[in-house]
């Protein structure tokens, strides 16, 4: 019946032996300049360093002194995620409003915020925090402010795409009965957009308490410049303690969210005003947080905005254009960027490994607790560490973005594999395949599509991430514009903030082009 | 003796009862049919067999083995010897055709060559033979998710032709073909195991599919045995006794009622 000839050779072979060919041929050069050398982990004085370093570990510092230090840290870390949050809230309302096509007659997308909202959140907030603990001096403000500027980027650039996202026809149909367009997103897409506003806002307030702890190691107060002071007096006991803030901090931020997430499902009360007891707690706790925020940091915001300051602003400021353009130089920022790109490629790889590994035993609680523990420590912290073990460089930042991620993509990947369909592999089971083969064969083809999704994702969080672990000596970009910066050669570190940008749009660009065509 | 049901009693984990004092017995290269309302047990029976489900009671033997009574790796080698075909086809949609067959064969591979094909097919003619035995030689190479629900379920037949297996259990194996494609494939299966003197044990929702091609017919009533006996001996007032939940008509493949006419003259006959 069939005409077409007994094929004896595998078609997909040839292309799938290219395809390995040309990611060896991409991967080698990208494992050579993430300087990769595991015998560095092994290496004895490395070994000596990082032993004594974790040995104190045990016990962790418990003196009533440190605590209060400790305590003192947690709370200035916690106020500078909520003040943060609160600065980055109220650029974001305009910006998103005016950034957004939503509710408009004429759909225009409004060139010149998008552009600024692409520069706020296109420069990573450790680079502002590094930029403002220049101007404003050490202390939290340059962090609030750091944090207020890029997350207000990225909750007016999600906000007003979830505002275009929801069904446009009920706010038209207010802007055509004369409605404003302000009252027209109030009354035809708020109410549908909400709970996605609310959810979004709530996982990025978790995210700024990740970010204010590390915000210390440039100077911007709270946790981090506790730990980074245990870092560099090697005091294994303090640096124990404070991680043990750490996890409780982003554990109880996780736990916070999910609660407030949930709450957003339930029904509104069938009253004229929807808003019960539960609200009212939530809103009075949100405005006492933010004036005990402000209170604790002691920020004086008119110091900031004096013709003084503004004076030294304009004068730092200026020292950054022109940006060193010279062909040397962009060799430099070129090779940074090359080395950025190899940290994030070979950090990702490493988690996508171990984190697949850890994702697959069938008894869970000790691996769901490892992940939860590696993905609570964050990288710049994970990068003080391994920069113990195997010393300053390029290396120390893959290994550090690999255990972090390892935890975010183990606990993703045992979710997609717990929801992949089991019949295949169990198929296989009866009959007779053990059960690795089953899981090969028949379990992971299912999962295979959202394992790549999770991986690709996390690998463009970790370009970002992989250019400012520079600033613990990490390599990359990050190493560069710390040491421009250090120097005070304010046109060469303008250079690399520009690389830096360029580099986050042109992640931004691919991994939207990707999405689409994976679509 | 190819498999052995004692007073075998089936009780699911949410207390529903699906088998209760189950003896059955097959010769080695018997075929038959389990016939049966829907809920009656036979995908139960056939887990049972299947080493898929633990029996609550009685004792089970399939192929010389008390499955559960020995260690893993016996179990292994036990289920290696028993190919299903499975309703729906188990088979993940990325996978390609070549892959999904050759997988049939990972209880009897040495590991370095199941993962080893993974990368490159180590037997393209082997699973070539098997396609073409299903009419779909062309598909080889193609994506599970690519073929329609009748052609997957072709796939998931060739796999089964494909491991070889002592016993081939088949829970309601054509039931995504066209009358003629399922009468070819059932052919197909009994052929198969006819020639390798393999037993067949298939469930099977259209009475005369089974009349006609198997000797012997199980039919299977609210988890018991209603009667076991030579396709021959089955009467009309037997079926409709077996059916009795489901109505007047009996479930048939082919709207030709001819089968039923000849059971009958059969029956005057004796």
């Amino acid at each position: 019946m069939s005409l077409t000839p007994v094929s004896d050779a595998d078609p997909a072979a040839r292309r799938r032996l290219i395809g390995a060919l040309a990611t060896l041929a991409i991967l080698w050069p990208l494992f050579q300049a993430a300087e990769v050398k595991p015998g560095a982990l092994f290496d004895t004085g490395n070994l000596k360093v990082i032993g004594n370093f974790l040995a104190g570990f045990l016990p962790p510092e418990t003196g009533s002194e440190f605590l209060g230090y400790l305590a003192k840290a947690i709370l200035e870390t916690l106020a500078i995620a909520t003040a943060g949050m609160t600065l980055a809230f109220v650029i974001a309302l305009p910006l998103a409003y005016l950034a957004s096509g939503a509710a408009r007659e004429k759909p225009t997308l409004n060139p010149f915020t998008r552009s600024l909202l692409t520069i706020l959140r296109g420069i990573p907030e450790l680079v502002w925090a590094l930029i403002f603990v220049r101007v404003f001096g050490l202390g939290p403000a340059a962090g609030v402010l750091a944090l207020g500027l890029t997350y207000g980027g990225m909750l007016a650039k999600v906000y007003a795409e979830i505002l275009e996202s929801v069904d446009a026809a009920p706010a038209n149909a207010l802007r055509h009965s004369g409605a404003s367009r302000s009252l027209a997103i109030l009354y035809g897409l708020i109410p549908q957009a909400a709970k996605e506003l609310t959810s979004y806002s709530i996982y990025r307030w978790e995210c700024a308490i990740r970010a204010s702890v590390v915000m210390g190691f440039v100077g911007a107060g709270g946790l981090g410049q506790l730990m980074d002071q245990a870092m560099k007096m090697l005091n294994g006991g303090e640096a124990a303690s404070i991680l043990l803030a750490f996890m409780l901090l982003v554990f109880a931020a996780d736990g916070i969210s999910g609660w407030l997430r949930r709450a957003l499902d339930t029904q509104p009360a069938p009253k004229p005003s929807p808003f019960g007891a539960r609200s009212v707690f939530v809103a009075s706790t949100l405005l006492f947080a933010i004036g005990a925020s402000f209170g604790l940091l002691d920020i004086s915001f008119a110091a900031l905005f004096t013709a003084e300051a503004a004076h030294s602003i304009s004068e730092f400021i200026a020292g950054f254009f022109p940006p060193d353009l010279s062909a040397d130089w962009l060799g430099k920022v070129a090779q940074g960027i090359w080395e950025t790109l190899a940290i994030s490629i070979v950090g990702t790889l490493l988690a996508a490994l171990a984190g697949l590994l850890l994702a697959l035993p069938k008894w869970r609680p000790p691996f769901n607790f490892l992940l939860n523990s590696l993905r609570s420590v964050p990288e710049l912290v994970w990068a003080t560490i391994t920069a113990l073990a195997v010393g300053l460089g390029p290396f120390a930042g893959a290994l550090a973005l690999a255990l972090h991620t390892s935890g975010v993509l183990g606990r993703l990947y045992a979710e997609a594999l717990a929801n992949a369909p089991a019949t295949p592999g169990r198929a296989l089971q009866l009959s007779g395949a053990s059960g690795g083969l089953a899981f090969l064969y028949g379990t992971l083809p299912g999962a295979a599509p959202q394992l790549i999704a999770y991986t690709l994702y996390r690998w463009e969080m970790n370009i970002r991430m992989a250019a400012i672990l520079g600033f613990v000596g990490a390599g990359g970009l990050g190493q560069l514009l710390y040491f421009e910066l250090s120097l005070f050669h304010h046109a060469q570190a303008s250079t690399v903030i520009i690389a830096m940008l360029l580099l986050s749009i042109a992640v931004d660009q691919s991994s939207a082009w990707l999405r689409q065509r994976m679509r | 003796m190819s498999f052995a049901l004692d007073g075998v009693g089936l009780i699911h984990a949410n207390g529903f009862v699906a088998l209760k004092g189950v003896t059955l017995k097959a010769e080695k290269g018997e075929h038959i049919a389990l016939i049966g309302p829907s809920g009656a047990g036979k995908t139960s029976l056939l887990s049972l067999l299947g080493t898929a489900l633990q029996a609550t009671a009685g004792s089970v033997t399939v192929l010389n083995f008390a499955p559960f009574l020995q260690s893993t790796g016996t179990i292994k080698s036990l289920r290696a010897r028993i190919g299903t075909v499975h309703q729906s086809p188990p088979i993940p949609g990325r996978q390609r055709v070549v892959t999904a067959i050759l997988a049939g064969k990972l209880g009897q591979w040495p590991a370095w060559k199941s993962l080893a094909s993974l990368i490159y097919p180590l037997d393209i003619p082997g699973a070539q033979a098997a396609l073409e035995r299903v009419d779909l030689a062309e598909k080889l190479f193609a994506r599970c998710d690519q073929l329609s629900g009748g052609q997957l379920q072709r796939v998931g037949i060739a796999r089964v032709l494909y491991q070889q297996p002592e016993l081939i259990l088949a829970d309601e194996p054509v039931s995504a073909l066209d009358p003629t494609l399922a009468l070819a494939t059932i052919r197909l299966l009994i052929a198969d195991a006819a020639a390798r003197n393999a037993t067949l044990v298939t469930s099977l929702h259209a009475v005369d599919l089974a009349l006609g091609n198997f000797s012997r017919i199980v039919g299977v009533k609210a988890g018991n045995i209603a009667f076991d006996l030579p396709a021959g001996e089955v009467t009309v007032p037997l079926l409709h006794d077996l059916y009795a939940s489901e109505g007047e008509e009996l479930p048939v493949q082919a709207h030709e009622p001819n089968f039923l006419a000849q059971a009958n003259t059969r029956n005057a006959c004796r």
